[in-house]
């Protein structure tokens, strides 16, 4: 049924149309007023943010374990094991407790290398309406936090800073697809470009046609001018598939990320880096194959039946 | 009138937004999750007369663009809601089948959330955001569409009786 069309109501839109149009071209301008407007936002909605993060930590947990069911045999016996303690305060525990672990390991990977961070807990987790992958962290300015700094998780890189407000900052997580990290392969020091695919693997691109790269290979960030926006050194991920296409100038290849991007809780800005590169001394260690038992058997022939 | 109206509306929107980005954006759901704030402002703008859908479509679209992970610039948001939320309510317009009819209205919404997706991307093209690639794109419609699908009925009663209260009409879904 078609409206009754009056001339006030296509006025009406046409003015608002023009005031969105006026607003991107502000704002793809550069003009500041907008700017500031995203950000009193931001600074208005963290208190509720972190107010809800607080409130909602064991129902979260509750809806990452069963997103991840049925993936592997493991997390579901875990979960079974954790449904049977489904009590509020057990819950805030054991969340507290991985948060602590999680910090461990960030302050071992920060250490080993020399890189000066600052600590921050993840309390929004961006929906991608948008088409991007992002969280917001509850570290902002007022903490030293600066735009395009390197973000670590427990076990590696996990994205960099996209936007500070006072309070918060956003972070673009390293699925992002447009997020892009160059990279050097542990060991036979290859480089190449690792981009965001928007799940935990990511493609890697050689840029030496002479080099070749295998499966199983670590990748390590190689660091930025000035460290910004990345630092040397860090863990990425490792490769998991190679693609040896003909008519490629380069190799390419498929590399799943360290860093498990549906737990993140506790996350580490880098806001220093060591003054010295710390090569491949962050190269996680691989894991030791169990060894398995060997049995030999030994077979006596009987004697001959007699008769 | 109008002022009353719009003093109604603007601590609904205020507060839909609130929990979008306090609560709801907090879970990591599977295939992209889903946005409360627009399946709020496209239910308000199918129930709603055109000229007040377009203006549900400019204050939406100014919020999402405020928030934290807009992804674009200032006003592409804005610009993609005044749109969608105009077409919608025009095309329904005194047709008790869509907006009259509970089943109509989510049929509307799911397929306007995903011409709205489209939009974004088409526009994210244009000023150079980067969205990824086709096959995390089709996903992520995929996902958002049949979340709308799962959470327009679930909402639409308490939406609907919030429109019915500041535009005081007696129908209700």
């Amino acid at each position: 049924m078609r409206y009754g069309g009056e001339g006030r109501t296509r006025l009406l839109l046409i003015i608002l149309i023009v005031t969105a149009l006026f607003l991107i071209t502000l704002d793809l301008r550069g003009v500041a007023v907008l700017d500031g407007a995203r950000q009193g936002t931001q600074t208005i909605l963290s208190p509720f943010q972190k107010a809800g993060n607080f409130i909602l930590s064991p129902v979260k947990n509750f809806v990452s374990d069963v997103t991840h069911l049925g993936r592997t045999r493991n997390q579901i016996e875990k979960l079974r094991a954790d449904n049977a303690k489904l009590k509020a305060d057990l819950l805030n525990r054991k969340n507290a407790d991985a948060q602590l672990k999680q910090l461990e390991s960030i302050l071992d990977l920060a250490g080993t290398a020399g890189y000066k961070v600052v600590n921050a807990k993840v309390i929004s987790q961006g929906s991608s309406q948008s088409f991007s992958q992002t969280v917001t962290i509850d570290i902002g300015s007022n903490a030293g936090i600066k735009k395009n700094m390197t973000v670590l998780s427990q076990t590696g890189i996990a994205g960099v800073v996209k936007d500070v407000f006072p309070s918060t900052a956003l972070v673009m997580l390293a699925t992002d697809p447009s997020f892009k990290i160059g990279i050097r392969i542990a060991g036979t020091q290859q480089i190449g470009i690792l981009s965001g695919r928007g799940s935990r693997s990511g493609s890697l691109q050689l840029l030496d046609n002479l080099t070749t790269v295998k499966v199983g290979d670590v990748l390590l960030a190689r660091g930025s001018v000035a460290n910004r926006p990345f630092v040397p050194g860090v863990p990425v991920g490792y490769v998991t598939a190679v693609d040896n296409s003909a008519g490629e100038i380069a190799q390419s290849g498929t590399v799943r990320y360290y860093t498990n991007f549906g737990g993140l809780g506790v996350l580490a800005v880098v806001v220093a880096a060591s003054s010295t590169n710390p090569g491949d001394a962050l190269v996680p260690p691989k894991p030791v194959p169990t060894p398995i038992p060997t049995v030999t058997v030994y077979v006596t022939p009987s004697p001959s039946p007699t008769k | 009138m109008l002022t009353r109206q719009i003093s109604l509306s603007a601590p609904i929107f205020l507060f839909i937004f609130l929990l979008q980005e306090a609560v709801v954006n907090q879970f990591k759901l599977p295939g992209g999750g889903f946005s409360l704030f627009a399946i709020f402002a496209l239910v308000w703008a199918v129930i709603s007369t055109p000229e007040i859908a377009a203006l549900t479509g400019f204050g939406a679209g100014l919020l999402m663009d405020m928030s934290g992970g807009a992804g674009g610039p200032v006003g592409q948001w804005t610009l993609i809601m005044i749109i969608i939320c105009y077409a919608v309510s025009y095309l329904g317009y005194g047709d008790g089948n869509i907006n009259g009819n509970p089943v109509g209205v989510v049929f509307f919404v799911v397929v306007a959330n995903l011409v709205t997706e489209v939009l974004f991307l088409a526009s994210s093209a244009l000023l150079g955001v980067t969205t990824g690639g086709f096959g995390q794109i089709l996903l992520t419609l995929l996902g958002n569409s049949l979340w709308v699908l799962v959470i327009t009925p679930i909402v639409l009663p308490v939406f609907s009786f919030m429109h019915n209260f500041v535009f005081e009409t007696r129908s209700a879904l």
